[in-house]
């Protein structure tokens, strides 16, 4: 019986979609791995519900590897299923037409520690997210990308079909905007 | 607010929902969505909703009214082919020439259908006759 051998002993993210492009199905199901939770912080910090983060991401994927041959190496793959996640999510959002809500009582039950503590930081992350859902879809995903991901600007605005200096413009919006919301 | 708490506050976001991902689970789920559909191939713009089918059949049915309505406009030959045959009319009037030319402009009829084909060859004198009658 035929064994299947693996990809390679550390594939990079361009040898694992080459390989899904000849029909390797375990480097699809290698790149799912490597980035769904990335993804999904990203989906949750942009408005997802925890609970269909694992829906939202699972067609994220989908419809990156069905449009993987648009994917030109303008930036990380990573990066470009985040791009992706948001017209997902947008999508999800326009269906569903559901307000985003931060359960406060499932933050005290999550986690360990000083239960007044966690209501605090629940709060302050339902304020965030409520800032982030009032933002320009371009502020949000630039801000995102820079705060949460850590990417910087010239990774985003090739992820983003923008400038470096106009997402850095962006992000400073989103910052100064943000703080207001917060304040 | 700091830049930097404002960073670390970002960086919660979303933070629940990774933990609680089984990333396995997705995986298979992802590779078995992808095994059981396969990539459809790419629509013609006429199948990618009922608005564009839509949208063509008005555009058609506008085209061919549009053209159905436009009169049929013939070049008049009249004037070019009568211009230059203009040797003699000094002896018109103002008034005469003016509804010679309006006449002229007219487009042509069954009963002056025979300006077009030989003008040539017709003298002053008929030149001047066939102006008159298209006076009258």
């Amino acid at each position: 019986m035929p064994h299947a051998e693996p990809v390679a002993a550390v594939p990079t993210d361009a040898a694992l979609i080459a390989a899904w492009q000849g029909g390797d199905e375990q480097a699809a199901a290698e790149l799912v791995r490597r980035h769904a939770r990335a993804l999904a912080r990203f989906l949750g910090g942009a408005g997802a519900c925890d609970a269909d983060a694992d829906d939202l991401v699972q067609e994220t994927f989908i419809r990156a590897f069905r449009a993987v041959a648009k994917f030109r190496g303008q930036c990380r793959f990573r990066t470009w299923l985040m791009t992706i996640g948001g017209n997902v999510l947008k999508d999800a959002q326009r269906r569903s037409r559901r307000a985003r809500v931060v359960p406060l009582g499932d933050d005290l039950r999550a986690t360990d520690g000083d239960p007044h503590e966690q209501a605090v930081a629940g709060e302050a992350e339902a304020r965030l997210a409520a800032g982030l859902d009032r933002l320009p879809r371009m502020q949000r995903d630039v801000f995102l990308l820079r705060a949460q991901q850590g990417l910087g600007y010239e990774e985003i605005a090739a992820a983003l079909g923008t400038t470096p200096g106009a997402a850095r413009v962006h992000y400073h919006h989103a910052v100064k905007r943000l703080k207001e919301h917060l304040a | 607010m700091t830049d930097d708490e404002l960073e670390k506050l970002a960086q919660r976001l979303g933070a629940r929902a990774a933990e609680r991902l089984d990333v396995e689970r997705t995986a298979e789920a992802v590779v078995t969505r992808l095994r059981r559909q396969p990539p459809v191939p790419a629509r013609s713009w006429v199948g990618q909703g009922p608005w564009l089918k839509i949208a063509a059949a008005a555009l058609l049915v506008v085209s061919v009214t549009v053209v159905a309505r436009t009169p049929w406009r013939a070049r008049p030959p009249v004037a070019a082919a009568v211009v230059p045959l203009g040797e003699d009319l000094s002896g018109l009037t103002a008034a005469e020439l003016r509804e010679a030319i309006t006449a002229l402009d007219q487009p042509l009829t069954d009963e002056s259908g025979g300006l077009d084909t030989g003008l040539e060859g017709l003298s002053s004198d008929e030149l001047r006759a066939l102006l008159r009658s298209l006076e009258g």
